[in-house]
């Protein structure tokens, strides 16, 4: 139970002590409505990215379209998302689509650039070793533009992070939650404790998660290590 | 190393947007601060700036209906949130000079608030009153859940509020309290082999009711889920409906309004006798508590004793 003063920024440690349990839910929920449409989104974005870096024409419609769908409100998107999905009002679900329709919209572009920032001569040389394009695209393209595709990783992460917690207004618990009620609680004053607890949080995770993509990326790609020790 | 600071930077942005856009999602969204055109001529009411929410500049026992009942035009309505922070801040702050506030808010006794007379009766008697989808209705759950509203009063809502948003205590941990004090937390069978997902409103009186509910139910051997703060009516209703949710606390006089606008029911008894006409079939009310959580207009102490204000009607007198 929460003093009647403990409402200062730095009470979040007691906050967090009293609503363990339920914070650690929330905490959950968030990690996995952040984490589930980026993985999705890239398995999305990548085959649009690679059709835009294959027929030059589809680049500027392709990446333009899939750009403005970022311009679309989240909040906008989460109440309609049950009516376009057929979906019910409290379905985690209308998050992830909702979420994942950003990140295919920030990946696409990523991807096509990404695929394009392959140095030609080592396609070319694969073409020569008589890689087929499904071989070359695997084993020299994907991973030579893995740099560029976990850069824009990072941002889509990061950005659902946060946004992830606008969902809480459509009553899907995350993180998101802390916000609402430290703002319902403050009618006498500012009431700290689960705003800045769900602020701390969710930079955490974000840093986390952030530093999960940078750590794959480095897995996959030992050469770079190789030539930036030479 | 650039492009790590450029994702940071973005990364920061995007939170800050997040954040700003959950704490101004009730101002924003019927476009705040929209004006009415004063028709009421020279009256006190055209010189104040009434809050609420945002469907108050249109529900039947709003703006059209102080306009039709009290013959009343406001200067101005700023849309705000239901009775919660928006509001209760703006009329602190002299942002509004009226505003619909709910009579078990705790900040009207707190700031020495005059909650003016409603002598026509515009707004209808709003009786705590359990939701509940009908297949979800057993005598046992029915059993537990009327033992409570026997026992709630309109008192005990406002101690309740009190304990939660000016002490700021655990909902949880409230209801509890107020459980054992009234002796409904004796462990027993009543609603055994029930299965329940519990919602609440996101308001906090509203949360409080319904971990009541819950633990009353779970003493009584149901097994029982919440999903609390969901959101407005809006939200909720549809979830209840489409069987997210299975129970909510809801009070007579708007949920009669939600499913019938032509209601003109007043009273609790009125009220309470209208609502399983009006309710689809998949929704039953069980017993009604007394408690009651009304909409009422509410102004400071100094703008009361300025115009010498006491009652709704006396808004529609020269200043």
């Amino acid at each position: 139970m929460n003093s009647a003063d403990g409402s200062a920024p730095w009470d979040l440690f007691g906050y967090f002590a009293d609503h363990r349990a339920e914070v650690l839910d929330l905490l959950w929920a968030h990690t996995w409505l952040s984490v589930l449409p980026v993985v999705i989104g890239l398995l999305v974005a990548f085959p649009i990215g690679w059709l835009a870096r294959r027929y030059r024409w589809a680049y500027p419609p392709v990446v333009s379209v899939s750009g403005l769908l970022y311009t679309i409100p989240s909040l906008a998107l989460f109440v309609v998302m049950p009516t376009v999905l057929g979906t019910q009002i409290l379905d985690p679900l209308n998050v992830v689509a909702a979420l994942t329709l950003y990140t295919v919209a920030l990946l696409v572009r990523v991807v096509a650039d990404g695929l394009a920032a392959v140095p030609d001569d080592a396609v070319q040389a694969a073409t020569a070793m008589g890689f087929t394009r499904l071989q070359r695209l695997r084993t020299v393209e994907l991973p030579l533009a893995v740099p560029v595709i976990a850069a824009g990783l990072r941002v889509a992460m990061v950005a659902n992070v946060s946004l992830v917690a606008i969902a809480a207004t459509i009553g899907i618990p995350q993180l998101g939650q802390l916000f609402i009620t430290g703002f319902q609680l403050s009618v006498t004053g500012p009431y700290y404790p689960p705003i800045v607890l769900g602020i701390v949080l969710c930079v955490a995770l974000a840093l986390l998660l952030d530093r999960l993509i940078v750590l794959g990326a480095r897995l996959v790609t030992p050469w770079q290590r190789v030539s930036a020790a030479r | 190393m650039n492009r790590r600071i450029a994702t940071a930077l973005t990364g920061g942005t995007v939170l800050l947007t997040a954040l700003t856009a959950c704490g101004e999602s009730g101002s924003s969204s019927a476009g705040g601060g929209e004006s009415t055109p004063a028709g009421g001529g020279d009256t006190i009411a055209a010189d104040l700036v009434l809050g609420g929410p945002p469907e108050f500049q249109t529900r039947p026992d709003g703006v059209p209906g102080l306009e039709e009942v009290y013959g009343i035009t406001f200067g101005e309505f700023r849309s705000l949130d239901a009775g919660g922070p928006l509001t209760v801040n703006a009329l602190a702050n002299g942002q509004i000079d009226a505003a619909d506030i709910f009579t078990t808010d705790p900040n009207i006794a707190a700031n020495d608030w005059v909650v003016l007379e409603d002598p026509e009766n515009l707004f209808a008697a709003q009786n705590v009153v359990p939701l509940i989808s009908t297949e979800e209705a057993t005598d046992g759950v029915a059993a537990v859940l009327n033992a409570v509203s026997a026992e709630l009063t309109t008192e005990d809502l406002i101690a309740l509020n009190e304990q939660v948003i000016i002490d700021r205590q655990d909902p949880a941990a409230v209801a509890g309290q107020w459980l054992a004090e009234r002796g409904l937390d004796a462990t027993g069978t009543q609603a055994a082999g029930t299965d329940l997902t519990i919602g609440s409103a996101n308001f906090p009186e509203n949360i409080t009711l319904a971990n009541i509910y819950a633990q009353a139910l779970q003493a009584q051997g149901a097994t029982v889920e919440t999903q609390l703060n969901i959101g407005s009516r809006e939200v909720y209703m549809p979830a209840l409906q489409d069987g997210s949710i299975d129970l909510i606390p809801e009070y007579t006089g708007v949920l009669l309004e939600h499913f019938d606008e032509e209601a003109t029911a007043v009273s609790s008894e009125e009220v309470y006798a209208a609502l399983p006409e009006a309710l689809p079939e998949n929704l039953t009310v069980l017993e009604q508590s007394e408690a009651q959580d009304k909409d009422a207009i509410v102004v400071t102490r100094e703008t009361a004793e300025e115009y010498g204000l006491t009652s709704i009607a006396d808004l529609a007198e020269q200043p």
